[in-house]
């Protein structure tokens, strides 16, 4: 799992808010952001999934 | 004959429990009440649509089909005006009479108004629907100036709201600091030093005496103690809530701030249970009664309450809530309780990053992180354990810090 951080949210993406994340995915998001890094997948996010966190970041999997 | 469960309220905490109540009673009749003319939404991102950083559609969590699709009978635009326990029944606005065999009260609470001269004038917003974000985005959209009421973590969503529509706008705070008992000064102004980077200026021992307002009615200004003018046709208030506890004056029910409830969610009535931001509950973690209002908590208390409307005392509430703010270029977060607590030890470990740590009788009790949130597992953990740190409180503040730097230190 990777982020991309995007400026436009699609109408249809859906959209998590950090604080819905579970603990796991929050810890691993911050490592994330803004950064060229993978993590294991989460069972919380999907590919294509937006995160709010300091950024909107596109969730990418594949 | 099934069991019926009326939920009243179809926020986070409500929606959970129909969506656990009916995976684990099939075929339980399900009824959830809301005064809302919508049906769940995500609230916590709500913010997001008012500053313009994303459309209305994503916002949307339940459409009224999902309701279908899972035979819950969604009742939008009605309001419960009475409970009646003694009959287990509730009323609604429109004389309408629904019988429960259980009753989940997932029923929130409503922004307080200010106790100040034209305080609901035109131009005045507060902060808890999607209804509410809407017209916000429309008023601050127009707005060239801005006042922004309550120095918390609601009253700062209205700090960047205004930031990000181009608003300039002045934050009045009755202290000396931003959220002051959960920050020092110190972390405080790392805080206060991003809303002036997004054009809104803290202003400090503040407040609102009363606002000014046109021949429409609309807000011109507000005025503090001090005398001081501040001009604006755009306020945002967020000095706390009331909770909805009016419909249960008449019962037994048993209330102070919101709906006292035991770690089963369940009331001092036995088939009466409450979750969300309502309830003042047993919070196993901390050892006494607590309210918390984060989406997560909320989350979790439905599903914890619904379990338990089915079996009693089959699983309790055991949870360590956090709420982070993510408005600005680095990440802020509190969990737990950083306002209570007879201690503290607090940091900065790098430029731009500061964490607080909340204690009581030697154990962590909540805190708060600013820039880096690395810690927030291994403190969480602290608190679930109940780990006594009693002389190793600095421990706390090294970068890097993990539960088992403690383990280590504690064995020499």
């Amino acid at each position: 799992m990777r982020l991309r951080r995007t400026g436009r949210v699609p109408s249809d993406a859906r959209v998590r808010h950090y604080d819905e994340l579970d603990e796991r995915t929050q810890a691993v998001v911050p490592e994330l952001a803004d950064r060229p890094r993978t993590a294991l997948e989460s069972a919380d996010l999907e590919d294509g999934d937006v995160v709010k966190f300091t950024d909107c970041s596109l969730i990418r999997t594949r | 004959m099934s069991d019926s469960y009326v939920i009243v309220g179809d926020g986070i905490a409500g929606a959970s429990a129909a969506e656990t109540l009916r995976e684990e009673a099939p075929d339980a009749e399900i009824t959830v009440i809301t005064e809302e003319g919508e049906s769940l939404y995500n609230r916590i991102l709500i913010k997001e649509f008012a500053k313009g950083k994303l459309p209305e559609a994503p916002i949307s969590i339940h459409d009224e089909s999902w309701y279908d699709d899972h035979d819950v009978d969604l009742r939008l635009n009605t309001l419960v005006v009475d409970v009646d326990v003694e009959n287990d029944a509730i009323r609604t606005h429109e004389g309408e009479t629904i019988e429960y065999d259980s009753l989940l009260l997932a029923i929130g609470g409503t922004p307080q108004q200010l106790p100040v001269g034209n305080a609901d004038a035109e131009g005045i917003h507060h902060f808890w629907t999607f209804q509410d974000a809407r017209k916000i985005k429309e008023s601050v959209e127009d707005a060239d100036r801005g006042v922004i009421v309550g120095a918390g973590l609601l009253g700062i969503d209205f700090a960047a709201i205004c930031g990000a529509q181009d608003v300039e706008a002045k934050y009045l705070m009755r202290g000396d600091s931003w959220w002051r008992y959960a920050l020092s000064n110190e972390g405080a102004e790392i805080m206060h030093e991003a809303m002036r980077e997004r054009g809104v200026e803290p202003v400090f021992d503040s407040g609102v005496d009363h606002f000014e307002v046109d021949d429409d009615g609309h807000v011109v200004a507000a005025v503090d103690p001090n005398g001081e003018r501040y001009e604006c046709d755009f306020a945002g208030v967020a000095i706390g809530l009331d909770f909805n506890t009016e419909i249960l004056e008449d019962t037994p029910i048993e209330t102070d701030d919101g709906v006292i409830v035991d770690e089963y969610m369940r009331t001092n009535v036995d088939n009466v249970f409450a979750a969300g931001d309502i309830t003042e509950f047993h919070d196993t973690v901390l050892g006494e009664r607590a309210q918390n209002g984060a989406w997560g908590s909320a989350k979790e208390q439905g599903t914890i309450a619904a379990h338990n409307m089915i079996d009693h005392g089959s699983e309790p509430f055991k949870w360590v809530s956090s709420y982070s703010i993510t408005h600005f270029d680095f990440p802020f977060l509190s969990f737990g309780h950083p306002t209570l607590g007879d201690d503290s030890v607090e940091a900065t470990t790098d430029e731009g990053e500061w964490r607080r740590v909340a204690l009581k009788d030697g154990r962590v009790v909540g805190g708060v992180l600013i820039g880096d949130l690395s810690p927030q597992s291994a403190f969480k953990q602290l608190m679930r354990e109940k780990r006594d740190v009693s002389g190793q409180k600095e421990l706390l503040m090294e970068p890097g810090f993990a539960v088992d730097d403690l383990a280590a230190s504690t064995e020499h």
